[in-house]
């Protein structure tokens, strides 16, 4: 009897398992409000992934990349030998298991990385906020995406072998990772002790306190593409009367010059101004134009001209709320598509965050 | 009403505002007689037989339907909502609080809020501004609802 996997090494992939299945069920399946959690997930999974990559190099015997089987011709002989259902037993990772593991990992540290990216690029949240331009956000998303389904793809094949080598071969793998201890011949095999449980305990607990630090100072650090305006309180007084005073960065300056010289006839309304007033407002609005913000909303919606002015006649605007139901616009605490604020409790700010929209019926329709 | 026969019809209005205002507060009573004070300046300057004005004439402005401004605002009751106690909503979807001054106590205090209201709404529901005539009954009607 072997002791093979130590116990940080098991409990890191027990908890990596929960961590997977929540990001999995609110990425894939959640509406996007469930952001929260998913990031919570994320960033937990990226402080497991560094303490496994330090944990590869400084943890016991079979957890560490040196004692991987990676050798292609290993990995041909043993998919032969597990064809003609005679494969040997190898005390850590067989070769197909230890290239399962490396793309598992790969997978996993590149859906953090891109899930940092896509938040801090596309909705100014997190510890890249900071240098992460909309663009980046975007692509990285994307890729975000590409990484998942080839997740689901890999994690399917893993349990896959697992079942192989439980079921056809009787080796109890599942056990071996809850328990750790493996039958064994191989008298070479020096496995982990209790020593390698603290050291393993004070590795996790020195990652995880430098990753908080760090990421939470980088995450409080401005964010590049949003910064806090002042409003005038003219503009709330004048614009907020109808409906919720628009935040700037949902237009163009063009689109703002015509809206504020045009008010006489405004959407079906006279909503004139003395020209004071109107030239204070214009001032303000064309000077934190769309173009002056790199939020998603800016990119998407802001920049957008419409002959209307509108934003709800942005092609974008009406394919991300086309799900909804017109009765959900009539609601009183909504009363029309154009109170954003109705449902994104953000938009005063002009963030429009995921985590921020809040459909009055509490439910898409 | 023997004694206010022989006085002006105008501090027969002050004086019955005046009254109105006793339930409402003092501070807000104060400045709307300021207001009606100023439209009754207009409309004497104007008309030498003016008598005061008339809530009954403030009731069919609010309830009439002269649609002669923008098509999709035929009446003051399309925003305000069909009774002056009750809460409206612009077409915006925003709620528009009570215009009676019993159901909104600080109403029609602010005298440049009062006058950019009266602009755009009079335009665009009758497709012109409202004479100080006008605006004078629809504050009076307001007064005592
Ligand atoms: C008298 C009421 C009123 C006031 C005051 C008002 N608006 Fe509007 N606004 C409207 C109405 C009504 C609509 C169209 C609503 C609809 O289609 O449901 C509208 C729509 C808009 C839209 C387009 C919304 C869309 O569909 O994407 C913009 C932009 C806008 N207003 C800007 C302003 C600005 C800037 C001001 C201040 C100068 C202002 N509004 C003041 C009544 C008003
Ligand atoms: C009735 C509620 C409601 C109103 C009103 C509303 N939205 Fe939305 N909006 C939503 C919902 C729900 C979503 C998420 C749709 C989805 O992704 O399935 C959304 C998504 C968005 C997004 C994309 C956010 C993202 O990260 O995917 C933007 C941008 C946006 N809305 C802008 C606006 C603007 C601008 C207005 C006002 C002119 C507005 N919305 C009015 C409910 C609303
Ligand atoms: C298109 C919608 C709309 C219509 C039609 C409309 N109003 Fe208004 N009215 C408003 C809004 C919005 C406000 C400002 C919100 C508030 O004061 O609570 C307002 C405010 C006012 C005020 C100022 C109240 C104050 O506290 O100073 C007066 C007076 C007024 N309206 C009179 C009228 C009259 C008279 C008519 C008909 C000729 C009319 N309104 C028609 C939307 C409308």
């Amino acid at each position: 009897m072997t002791r093979v996997w130590d116990l940080p090494l098991r409990l890191f992939h027990w908890a990596m398992v929960v961590a997977v299945v929540v990001a999995a069920i609110t990425g894939f399946l959640t509406p996007e409000w469930w952001l929260d959690l998913h990031s919570v997930a994320g960033y937990a999974l990226g402080v497991l992934l560094a303490f496994r990559l330090v944990w590869g190099v400084f943890g016991s015997p079979y957890s560490r990349f040196r004692s991987f089987p990676l050798k292609l011709s290993d990995l041909h002989q043993h998919l032969i030998s597990v064809l003609h259902r005679t494969p040997r037993i190898f005390v850590g990772h067989n070769p197909a298991g230890a290239w399962m593991i490396v793309v598992l990992l790969f997978l996993l540290v590149a859906l953090v990385i891109t899930g940092v990216l896509a938040l801090g690029g596309r909705e100014n949240l997190g510890p890249l906020a900071f240098v992460t331009v909309y663009q980046i956000g975007n692509i990285s998303r994307e890729v975000h995406e590409i990484a998942a389904l080839g997740l689901l793809w890999a994690v399917a094949i893993h349990l896959l072998g697992v079942f192989v080598d439980t079921r056809i071969f009787k080796h109890p793998v599942l056990a071996v990772m809850m328990i750790g201890n493996k039958m064994s011949s191989d008298k070479r095999a020096n496995g982990p002790d209790g020593t390698h449980t603290a050291r393993g305990a004070v590795w996790f607990a020195s990652i995880t306190g430098l990753l908080i630090v760090v990421g939470v100072a980088m995450a409080s650090v401005t964010p590049s593409g949003w910064r806090n305006i002042q409003t005038p309180a003219d503009y709330v007084a004048e614009c907020g009367d109808c409906h919720d005073a628009y935040h700037p960065s949902l237009r163009t300056a063009a689109a703002w010059r015509s809206v504020m010289n045009g008010l006489e006839n405004h959407y079906g309304e006279d909503a004139s101004l003395d020209e004071g007033t109107i030239a204070d407002i214009r001032a303000y609005l064309v000077e934190n134009h769309a173009g002056t913000f790199d939020t998603e909303v800016a990119n998407r919606i802001g920049r957008i001209d419409t002959p209307s002015f509108r934003m709800t006649d942005v092609r974008r605007w009406k394919k991300q709320h086309r799900d909804i139901n017109e009765s959900v616009y009539r609601l009183k605490s909504v009363g029309s598509k154009v109170n954003c604020q109705g449902c994104h409790k953000d938009a005063e700010s002009g963030r429009f965050d995921d985590d921020k929209i809040h459909l009055p019926s509490g439910d898409k329709s | 009403m023997s004694t206010f026969s022989i006085v002006s019809g105008r501090r027969l209005l002050i004086a019955a505002v005046f009254a109105a205002c006793f339930v409402s507060g003092p501070a807000v009573a104060g400045m709307l007689q300021d207001t009606i004070a100023r439209y009754t300046a207009e409309v004497t300057s104007a008309d030498k037989g003016f008598t005061g004005f008339s809530a009954e004439r403030g009731r069919m402005l609010f309830f009439s339907r002269p649609a002669t401004g923008k098509p999709d605002t035929p009446s003051c009751t399309s925003c305000h909502s069909d009774s002056p106690v009750t809460v409206g909503q612009t077409r915006a979807g925003k709620e528009i609080a009570p215009m009676a001054l019993s159901r909104t106590p600080d109403r029609y205090t602010e005298s440049k809020k009062l006058a950019k209201w009266f602009r755009r709404n009079c335009k665009s529901v009758l497709g012109r501004v409202c004479t100080a005539m006008e605006k004078g009954d629809f504050l009076t009607f307001m007064a005592t609802q």
